[in-house]
């Protein structure tokens, strides 16, 4: 099973689809969890999820706005996608019946009522 | 950010592959970060990356078990070779007699040559990635040494004298991953030959089989891949 970093760049990777590389995952991750991710996190995680065949990679051509640097680009793959939707599941079904899964479900039911 | 700021993140990033470099020094940049939480992030990839090598034996097999003992017992070698030369030698060049000394001196010669190449290819192939951490760890005592040395009738650099064929050992361990059976079995037989003399006196076994072993190491991995060319180059990243 994924750890909890890993679903993290897998999620953030496949939101961000052709625009998914370093720098965007890393700004896309902090966005969301309102944490710090460092560089060294992230590249080591992308290079465990690389190898596990959960991603792949590639470098794109170098962009002017990088310093005429190149990008190390990111993609989900089908067992990514399928190692994710595991991760979801089991938080979703260990969730059931917690106290803050459950006061968040009556809470969205009575937005809506 | 400053350009003192980027110049650390730039040789902090040397410590990186040249792919993932390009990568991380372009994401800085786009970025904007400051420069102190860039060389942070460098560092922080750069230590991960280190310590990922780490999680096998063979560095720690290369920087503890052949680097650091290898050349404190390697540099006692060369003292006790230069001064076995400078009795026999004496004063004058011409002086020399061709006799027991001479053909121990000569032994002893070709045994400081082999364990050093041996040890120096064994080191370089052993752990490519972590050649720098064991060449520092084999400095270190040098250093020491070189500091305390206390003969007179000797030069310091005495010490020194295995240096040559362990560096090139390292260099071409680095180039090659194994030699030829052939080469390798010779290599450790020779070796073990020239220990001979020393086998009679007490207490010599140990400096002796350690010093020895990349020898029998270097058979051992050629034993096992015979399959393989003449000689395996190592991928390129």
């Amino acid at each position: 099973m994924l750890g909890e970093f890993e679903y993290l760049l897998i999620t953030a990777a496949a939101g961000l689809g052709d625009n998914a590389y370093g720098a965007a995952i890393r700004e896309e991750i902090e966005a969301t969890t309102g944490r710090r991710c460092s560089i060294g996190a992230l590249y080591t995680t992308i290079d465990r999820l690389e190898a596990k065949g959960l991603l792949s990679t590639w470098m794109s051509d170098a962009t002017p706005q990088r310093g005429g640097r190149a990008k190390r680009m990111v993609r989900v793959t089908p067992n990514g996608v399928l190692a994710a939707k595991d991760f979801y599941d089991t938080v979703t079904r260990v969730s059931r019946g917690a106290s803050w899964a459950v006061n968040r479900a009556a809470n969205k039911a009575g937005s809506l009522l | 950010m400053t350009s003192i700021g980027w110049s650390l993140i730039e040789v902090a990033s040397q410590l990186l592959e040249r792919r993932e470099r390009e990568a991380v020094l372009g994401d800085l940049t786009e970025a904007d970060v400051s420069s102190w939480r860039g060389v942070l992030d460098v560092l922080g990839l750069v230590i991960r990356r280190q310590a990922m090598h780490w999680k096998s034996w063979r560095p720690w097999l290369a920087a503890f078990g052949l680097a650091l003992p290898g050349s404190l017992l390697l540099m006692g070698f060369s003292v006790s070779v230069s001064q076995a030369y400078q009795r026999l030698l004496g004063p004058t060049v011409f002086g020399i007699t061709v006799g027991e000394g001479f053909t121990l001196l000569l032994c002893n010669v070709l045994l400081l040559i082999c364990w050093s190449w041996t040890g120096g290819f064994v080191m370089g192939s052993l752990s490519r990635r972590t050649v720098r951490v064991s060449a520092a760890l084999s400095f270190l005592p040098c250093m020491f040494c070189l500091a305390r040395f206390r003969v007179e009738s000797l030069s310091r650099f005495c010490l020194l004298l295995f240096l040559i064929p362990a560096v090139w050992g390292v260099h071409r361990g680095l180039q090659i991953a194994q030699i030829k059976l052939r080469s390798a079995l010779i290599l450790a037989v020779a070796i073990t030959v020239l220990t001979i003399p020393a086998w009679s006196r007490r207490g010599s076994w140990i400096p002796n089989w350690a010093l020895s072993w990349p020898a029998w190491y270097l058979v051992a991995t050629s034993w096992r891949a015979p399959a393989v060319k003449e000689v395996k180059r190592w991928r390129v990243n």
